[in-house]
C-alpha cells in the first residue's frame, strides 16, 4: 500500500532525532545493525520500525536494515554530512556523460523525440555529475578541517594515514577528473559538449531540440564555472591545507619518537666548529695571513728628529768614585747639582734622582744636623727642599 | 686566480658552522658557484659543502653532536609545545617572531621538563639565553632587540630531519 506523501513527510519530521540516529549508525557501520535500532528505538522510548518499513523510509538487508537510496541521499543533504566518494564512483559519470554525446552526436539527424530525450538525460547526468563533485569537495573540506581541529584527538601516525588516503585516494584523482589541461578529463569532454551544443542551439531545423539545446548549452556554462570553482576550491585549498596537516603530523611523530630516547637516536651532523691554538700548525699561517692584511706596499720614510735625546744610563760606579774623592761632603744634595752640572750642558730631574740614590749605599754613612736643617736645589725648572745631609769618609770601606 | 666575490666572508662563516641563507647576497655567489665550493671545501679540508633551497652549511666526519642533539631537543620541545598549546607549530615557526618570555613560558611548562633540566644547555632561564646566542652565532634564529627572536629558515634543517625519522622508521619496518 502507498502511503500519503504528507504522512511520510510529517512522519519524517516528528520523529527526526531517531531518523538521525539511524543515519549516523548506517553512516558509521554502513549497515543498522538489528541491535542497534533496538538500543536506539529504546533510547528514544519509540518503537517506529514498522512505520520507518512501511514507508519505505528502510528496507530489510538480512535481519538488518539500511536506508533506502534516496532517503539517505535527502537525509544526507539536509544535514550537510557527505561522505567523501572515492573517485572512481564520480568517474562513471565519463561514460555516461560520453556515450550519451556519442549517440547525440551520430544521430543528430534520427528520431527527435529520442534526441530530446537524450539531451535531456544528458543534462541531468551532467548535474548529478556536478552534485557529485560538490559534495565531494565540501565532504573533504569538511573532514580535513576536523582533522586539522582534531577533535576526535587522533593520534599523529592516524593522522598521516588519513591525510595522505585523502590526498592520493580522493583530492588528486578528482583533480584530474576536473583537470582542464588534460584532454581525458570529463571537464575537457564538458567542453566540447558545450561547444557541440552552442553550435545547435543556433542551428537546428526543429524549433524544441534547439530550445533543448539551449537549455543544455546554458546549465553547461553554469556547471563549467561551478566545476573551475571546485577545482580552485581543491587545489588552492583542500590540497595545501591537507598538505600541512600531513607535514605537521610528520614531523611531529618524528619529534614524539626522537624525545622518547633522544640520547639514543642519531642526529644530523653540524660543523664541529675547531679553535685555534697557538701552538696548532695554522697558527703560523694565520699569523702570516694577519700580517700579509697590513703589509703596507708603499715606502714610508720615517724623518729623524734633529736632536734626539741618547738614553741616558747612570754609570754608578763613577759617581761613587767621584764621591769618595770629594769626601768628606759636607751636603750631599748640593754635591749631587754640582757635579751633574759640571757633566752636562742640562740638568734633567731623573739624573739627578739617580745620583741622590747613592745615598742609600750601604758601605756609606750619613750625618744629619742636630737640628734638621733645609737647602733649595734648583733644577730646570723645579726647586726641591732638601735636608742637609753629611757624608763622611768614615764608614766607607 | 681569482676568487668569487664575498670569498673570505663564505669560507669565514661556513667555517664557523653557520648556515647561510637564500636571503642573503652571499648565498648567490655561493650558487653561482656551486661546483668551485664543494670542490674547495672538499680539497683543502675534507668538508662536505651541503646545498638546500633553504639554507647552505658544511660538514665535517667529527660533527658536533652534543651540540646537534641539544639543538634536536630544543626544536622538538618547542613544536610539541606549540602544538599542545593549539598553534600550527610549523607556521609559528617558520613566519612569527617570539617573545623570549614566550620561549621561556614553554619550557618551564613542558611535560619534558625532566629531559629539560638534565640538560646543560637548556637546564634554566640562564642557559637556555646562551643556547638562544648559539643558535644566532648559527644563523639558526635572528635576535631581534634585546628580548625578541625569529627563527631563519635554517630550523628546516632540523624539521627534515624529524620527518626522516618517521620515513626511515617506516622503511625499516
Amino acid at each position: 500500500m502507498k502511503a500519503e506523501p504528507r504522512t511520510v513527510l510529517r512522519f519524517l519530521l516528528e520523529y527526526f532525532d531517531i531518523v538521525k540516529d539511524l543515519f549516523d549508525a548506517q553512516t558509521r557501520d554502513n549497515i543498522i545493525t538489528y541491535e542497534v535500532m533496538n538500543e536506539i528505538t529504546s533510547k528514544h522510548k519509540m518503537d517506529v520500525k514498522i512505520q520507518l518499513l512501511e514507508y519505505k523510509i528502510i528496507s530489510n538487508v538480512a535481519e538488518n536494515y539500511q536506508f533506502r537510496p534516496v532517503f539517505a541521499n535527502l537525509i544526507e543533504f539536509i544535514l550537510s554530512e557527505f561522505k567523501p566518494m572515492l573517485p572512481e564512483t564520480i568517474e562513471k559519470y565519463h561514460v555516461s556523460i560520453g556515450e550519451l554525446f556519442r549517440k547525440i552526436r551520430e544521430n543528430i539527424n534520427g528520431d527527435r523525440v529520442i534526441l530530446n530525450q537524450r539531451i535531456s538525460e544528458l543534462s541531468n547526468e551532467i548535474n548529478n555529475f556536478y552534485e557529485s563533485v560538490e559534495k565531494n569537495t565540501l565532504a573533504l573540506l569538511n573532514e580535513t578541517r576536523e582533522l586539522k581541529a582534531n577533535v576526535k584527538k587522533v593520534d599523529y601516525r592516524e593522522k598521516i594515514i588519513r591525510a595522505s588516503r585523502w590526498i592520493d585516494e580522493y583530492i588528486i584523482p578528482l583533480n584530474k577528473i576536473l583537470d582542464l589541461n588534460h584532454s581525458t578529463s570529463l571537464t575537457t569532454k564538458l567542453y566540447e559538449v558545450s561547444e557541440y551544443t552552442n553550435r545547435y542551439r543556433l542551428n537546428f531545423d526543429d524549433e524544441g531540440t534547439r530550445i533543448q539545446f539551449e537549455k543544455l548549452y546554458f546549465s553547461l556554462i553554469q556547471v563549467n564555472d561551478n566545476l573551475l570553482r571546485q577545482s580552485k576550491i581543491l587545489t588552492n585549498e583542500l590540497l595545501p591545507l591537507i598538505e600541512r596537516i600531513r607535514t605537521e603530523s610528520i614531523i611531529l611523530s618524528g619529534w614524539i619518537n626522537f624525545l622518547k630516547a633522544p640520547h639514543k637516536k642519531k642526529v644530523p651532523k653540524i660543523l664541529e666548529v675547531k679553535r685555534n691554538y697557538i701552538y696548532s700548525k695554522d697558527t703560523f699561517f694565520n699569523a702570516a695571513e694577519f700580517f700579509d692584511a697590513f703589509k703596507n706596499d708603499a715606502d714610508v720614510y720615517i724623518e729623524d728628529e734633529e736632536y734626539a735625546d741618547e738614553k741616558w744610563i747612570f754609570d754608578k760606579q763613577h759617581y761613587k768614585d767621584k764621591l769618595q774623592e770629594n769626601m768628606p761632603v759636607l751636603d750631599f744634595f748640593k754635591w749631587c747639582n754640582k757635579t751633574l752640572k759640571e757633566d752636562y750642558k742640562k740638568v734633567e730631574i731623573e739624573k739627578f734622582f739617580a745620583l741622590t740614590s747613592l745615598a742609600f749605599e750601604e758601605d756609606l754613612q750619613l750625618e744629619y744636623p742636630a737640628k734638621a736643617e733645609f737647602d733649595k736645589i734648583k733644577i730646570n725648572e723645579l726647586t726641591l727642599t732638601v735636608p742637609k745631609i753629611t757624608i763622611n769618609k768614615h764608614g766607607i770601606s | 686566480m681569482e676568487y668569487p666575490r664575498n670569498h673570505r666572508k663564505i669560507v669565514d662563516e661556513l667555517m664557523s658552522g653557520k648556515f647561510i641563507l637564500p636571503i642573503e647576497q652571499h648565498y648567490e655567489v655561493l650558487k653561482e658557484n656551486e661546483e668551485f665550493y664543494i670542490d674547495f671545501f672538499k680539497i683543502s679540508f675534507n668538508y662536505d659543502l651541503k646545498f638546500t633551497q633553504h639554507y647552505v652549511y658544511l660538514v665535517s666526519d667529527e660533527s658536533a653532536e652534543m651540540l646537534s642533539r641539544d639543538m634536536c631537543i630544543f626544536f622538538a620541545v618547542l613544536s610539541y609545545e606549540l602544538d599542545r598549546d593549539g598553534k600550527n607549530f610549523l607556521e609559528r615557526i617558520q613566519y612569527t617572531e617570539f617573545e623570549l618570555d614566550e620561549l621561556e613560558n614553554y619550557f618551564i611548562n613542558s611535560s619534558y621538563i625532566d629531559l629539560i633540566q638534565s640538560n646543560k644547555q637548556l637546564k634554566d632561564a640562564d642557559a637556555r639565553k646562551n643556547f638562544i646566542n648559539t643558535l644566532n652565532r648559527r644563523n639558526i634564529l635572528e635576535k631581534i632587540g634585546d628580548n625578541r627572536i625569529l627563527f631563519t629558515s635554517a630550523h628546516k634543517f632540523f624539521m627534515d630531519f624529524a620527518s626522516d625519522i618517521v620515513k626511515f622508521e617506516n622503511v625499516e619496518e
